[in-house]
């Protein structure tokens, strides 16, 4: 650890929560928003807490679909977090400890691919789906999504793998583990904390992905965002019942988040490198 | 708090004089080994190329015609290069790739060098610290259509709130979105506030694995605080910080919905990047044809952008020098 | 990849037996469509169909349909149609005397509705989708400012005559410019989205003599006089500085927040009649019941009232026609009707817009008749996406300042041309 200077140390605290405010300013707004009534919200007082109500979330809640379309993103955000960071650990473990043909190329088309703007994608998608029945469903979404996240996880990856000295699964191969043993029981534990970012990321993007929600499901699989965004871009902006929902929305990413920090401290530890 | 193993990092670049790949784990491991790497690879390969071959083959093919996005707009003719004539010759299209431009050139930096000094300030316990960590990723993860509105609605002159902090500071009351010039700059505001959490978080990850004992020897070599910072870590950061870099310009390429519902891309067509132009064409002319070409020239330009910036500075061999070079 | 292709071709199959006596409908998030959805047990109860409602963003109701209607197949089968879409989905709807009758509904009789909001359904001269909203611009004005003796007496001092709701351009500029001139927002203009702002000018446009585009002999014509044009852009950009602060980028949320929220924000001001459920609502505006509404005030050549309704259609691809006819008939009955009006929604059909029972509790609905006798639609063409993002460009540069308001109207001119030219009619 570096030695700590109190004096420093007090500087950066009170610079660090100074910055923290600012960057929660919006959204500070946006919960608090929630609690008031929308004729108080434009009243152009953003800080006076009086009559602050439930009225929102509960108006949020009892929108028909809303909370299925929470669950929705859960499944779907989950589900595809999962896929994308096992596929892409793995393909981003091929590339990173193997030489062969064609190896820049393939990492660049995966990044290339991720650049392609999903409206350009989302028409044949529709198609393609509708082909293969796989629209408006969950499972649909997931395979979507994973589309998507596992370049993008790959080259969040990628700097952590090429870092990692490959030493200890020469020595684990060396006592006879097979490869896919040494991936998945060596090699993964030393890459926690990318794991753990990437997750993180791969969730986020699935949980406020938009387009794709929108063109790709109907009555059954329609995810948060898509729900959210009737209500914002409906011609009535009901502002309380908006905040509300944004602020739920919120939560689960933010538990995802903290949870996984816990992770991202122990996989550091247990790879051997402290900070 | 020094490791009693020995970390896992690579030292010392003559060990890795070929330049990054691990002869010992391919080539001399025999032949029995050669399709390992597919054995890895075919997930990924089949996830994201069967998704999307098809889709990106059918973008090809759709910008060779005038395909409506409703058959009710009339039928499908093949234009050749027609669409990318159109598009070449379309000002407003240059507009929008000039404003993007501008964005990714502006956006990220900042982003970047806000990003690298928050990791370096906060790479150390305080009290609280843990807190500010967790929390200054609240913005990254809030809804893009929401922050948009949210920060529409901040900037309304009378009600806005922080049109209100600005009035309180002496700034007179502006139209901030009403004007081209402001409107531009609320959208970047909005965008590096939301994101540089993104590339401190990066960043930090990478801090934090870079071994103490360097930190200390450099110390001890009577390296002062900047010097550690250029000689020492920003060389070993250089990874994390290409793929951050990269990873941001991806979504910056993309970004969409948190400025169309800041602006819809006026006034005018200030703030109409080149990402709100493809889905206008796509969604509100219905030109499905003019989309799919305009986003086969940002394939390309990605490509030739990838080809020579990117393999330059970040090469898989590069990438495994860089961090064998410690 | 067979399997799964006839696997697939399967499920589909099955999905299409079943779906038989179920019907799909999509639906923009809107008061009223929340009061249809609310009430489609009883059309569950008494038709045995299964109704399962997509309900999307009014912006979002146009990529959903374009992808999923087809001349062949129909992910829907009641889709909801803005003004502006009608042309682009005519040919991929059934007309409506093609539809079969109903089971248990009658089918709605064309002639309840008025003739000037039934025309938002007819393109080729067949009705092609059934209006369903009386949407037309309806004036919005403080009448607790209109009131106040110490306006009235202030403005019949400076003007000479009493301060009323303005029915003229004369007397909503010169009101304006009197509330302007003790802080408070005279005029709440329109400055959002493309299809809103086009509608500001047609009003201007029209108010001072000239249409935009017409119809001459199967081809849309621009049709703009140039010195019409300029006398009504002018005029706007004249209320522009009768407005308040930030307003050049106003669109609907922020005309509510000021008309509502603000005790000053402004005085008089269009709305759509959809809105009112918001205005009149004390949860969000502070000025419910101390509005008056009436038909807009009317320019120098004639009174106009801009008219944008939504309709709704069956595809010719849909799976269940019998359902979706029946389902048309149900909304636009005279009993959901009530039920909308009841709601603070406003419905088509014009009995129930005209019915005594409700003109006390709802002063709205005598403005929304008076509006309807001055309804002017915005040009229909396919086109109209394009031409409104010129319109609007070159508007909001010639109200704001940024350009003269005569090359702005030669450049409008000039581009839609263009774009109809290309368009090749």
């Amino acid at each position: 650890m570096r030695r700590n200077r109190p004096a420093v140390n007090a500087l950066i605290a009170c610079a660090a929560f100074l910055v923290l405010a600012i960057e929660l300013f919006p959204i500070a707004i946006t919960v608090v928003n929630g609690f008031r009534r929308d004729v108080v919200i434009l009243s152009g007082k953003p800080f006076e807490l009086s009559q602050l109500s439930l009225r929102s979330y509960k108006l949020v809640l009892e929108r028909p679909g809303f909370q299925k379309s929470l669950v929705t993103s859960l499944v779907v955000g989950l589900g595809s977090t999962t896929a994308s960071v096992l596929i892409a650990a793995m393909g981003a473990y091929g590339i990173s400890r193997f030489r062969f043909k064609g190896r820049n190329i393939l990492a660049y088309s995966f990044l290339i691919f991720r650049m392609l703007p999903q409206i350009s994608l989302v028409v044949a998608l529709y198609l393609m789906y509708k082909f293969l029945g796989l629209r408006d469903s969950a499972g649909g979404l997931i395979i979507a999504y994973t589309s998507f996240n596992v370049p993008y996880v790959i080259w969040l990856l990628l700097p952590f793998f090429t870092s990692v000295d490959s030493s200890y699964e020469e020595a684990a191969m060396v006592d006879g583990c097979t490869r896919f043993q040494v991936f998945f029981k060596v090699f993964l534990p030393l890459v926690a904390p990318g794991l753990v970012v990437g997750a993180v990321f791969a969730f986020i993007n699935s949980w406020n992905e938009f387009l794709y929600a929108l063109i790709l499901t109907g009555i059954n699989a329609k995810t948060a965002p898509v729900a959210l965004n009737s209500l914002i871009g409906s011609d009535i902006l009901t502002w309380g019942q908006v905040c509300a929902g944004g602020t739920l929305m919120l939560v689960p990413v933010f538990i995802f988040t903290v949870a996984m920090q816990k992770f991202l401290i122990r996989g550091i530890s247990a790879g051997g490198v402290k900070g | 708090m020094t490791s009693s193993r020995k970390p896992p990092i690579k030292q010392g670049v003559e060990a890795r004089a070929d330049g990054g790949a691990h002869p010992s784990l391919t080539r001399k491991s025999g032949k029995g080994r050669e399709g390992a790497p597919l054995l890895f690879l075919i997930p990924a390969l089949v996830v994201v190329f069967a998704v999307l071959l098809f889709p990106i083959g059918f973008s090809l093919y759709v910008s060779t015609f005038n395909w409506p996005l409703s058959e009710g707009m009339g039928p499908r003719v093949f234009v050749g290069l027609g669409n990318y004539g159109a598009l070449f010759t379309d000002a407003e299209f240059w507009n929008s790739l000039k404003l993007q431009l501008g964005f990714v050139f502006v956006a990220l930096p900042v982003e970047l060098l806000l990003g690298f000094g928050a990791a370096l300030l906060l790479n150390r316990e305080f009290f609280g610290a843990r807190v500010v960590r967790t929390l200054l990723l609240l913005p990254v993860f809030f809804l893009p259509v929401l922050s948009g509105i949210t920060w529409r609605f901040m900037l309304q002159p009378r009600y806005g709130p922080l049109s209100q902090v600005l009035v309180s500071l002496g700034i007179p009351e502006t139209s901030w979105l009403g004007n081209p010039g402001w409107a531009y700059a609320a959208v970047l505001m909005q965008d590096i506030w939301r994101m540089w959490p993104f590339m401190f978080m990066l960043l930090y990850a990478g801090l934090t694995s870079i071994p103490n004992e360097l930190l200390e020897a450099a110390e001890i070599d009577g390296a002062g605080y900047w010097k550690r910072i250029r000689i020492v870590i920003t060389p070993l950061l250089t990874p994390t910080i290409m793929t951050a870099l990269l990873l941001r310009l991806i979504d910056a390429l993309r970004i969409f919905s948190e400025v169309f519902t800041m602006t819809e891309g006026g006034p005018g067509s200030a703030t109409l990047l080149f990402s709100l132009y493809t889905n206008k064409q796509a969604f509100t002319y219905m030109k499905v044809g003019m989309a799919s070409a305009m986003a086969i020239f940002l394939l390309v330009l990605s490509v030739v952008f990838a080809a020579t910036l990117v393999r330059k500075n970040m090469s898989l061999d590069v990438l495994e020098r860089k961090a064998g070079n410690r | 990849m067979k399997k799964i292709a006839v696997l697939a071709l399967l499920s589909c199959i099955a999905f299409g037996a079943l779906s038989a006596q179920s019907i799909k409908v999509l639906l923009w998030d809107d008061p009223l469509t929340k009061i249809i959805q609310s009430n489609i047990p009883d059309f569950e109860k008494a038709t045995g169909y299964k109704v399962e409602v997509e309900m999307v963003a009014p912006p979002q109701v146009l990529p959903k349909t374009a992808v999923g209607v087809t001349s062949t197949s129909s992910d829907y089968d009641v889709v909801p149609m803005d003004e502006g879409n009608i042309p682009v989905f005519a040919s991929l709807m059934s007309p409506y005397d093609s539809l079969p009758d109903g089971k248990v509904f009658k089918k709605t009789p064309k002639e309840s509705v008025t003739p000037a909001m039934l025309d938002v359904g007819i393109w080729d001269g067949k009705l092609i989708a059934f209006p369903i909203n009386g949407n037309i611009y309806v004036w919005f004005t403080r009448q607790d400012m209109v009131d106040n003796p110490k306006y009235k007496a202030e403005f019949k001092a400076k003007y000479g005559y009493d301060l009323t709701v303005p029915a003229t351009f004369k007397q909503l500029e010169e009101e304006a410019a009197y509330f302007t001139s003790i802080g408070i927002g005279g005029f709440g203009p329109f400055n959002g989205g493309p299809a809103g702002v086009v509608a500001e000018a047609v009003y201007m446009w029209e108010s001072f003599g000239t249409s935009f585009i017409n119809w001459v002999g199967g081809k849309p014509k621009v049709v703009l006089d140039e010195a019409k044009a300029v006398m009504g852009m002018e005029f706007y950009k004249k209320l522009m500085t009768l407005s308040p602060k930030g307003s050049e980028t106003w669109a609907h949320n922020e005309r509510i927040a000021a008309f509502c929220a603000d005790p000053k924000g402004v005085f008089t001001q269009f709305h759509w009649p959809s809105y009112i459920a918001s205005y009149e609502n004390p949860d969000k505006s502070l000025v419910s019941g101390k509005i008056t509404y009436s038909a807009p005030p009317g320019g120098p050549a004639k009174r106009v009232a801009i008219r944008g309704a939504w309709a709704v259609g069956v595809p010719l691809a849909a799976k269940n026609k019998a359902g979706a006819a029946e389902f048309v008939y149900w909304w636009t009955s005279k009993a959901i009707s009530q039920k909308v009006v009841e709601g603070n929604a406003i419905p088509a059909r014009t009995e129930v817009l005209q019915d005594p029972a409700y003109a006390k509790n709802m002063p709205w609905l005598a403005a929304i008749a008076d509006s309807m006798k001055y309804a002017v639609a915005r040009p229909r063409l396919k086109e109209m996406p394009q031409i409104q993002d010129v319109v609007k460009k070159y508007w909001i540069m010639g109200i704001t300042g940024q350009m003269p308001t005569v090359d702005a109207i030669r450049n409008i001119t000039k581009e839609t041309n263009d774009i109809i030219a290309k368009a090749a009619y």
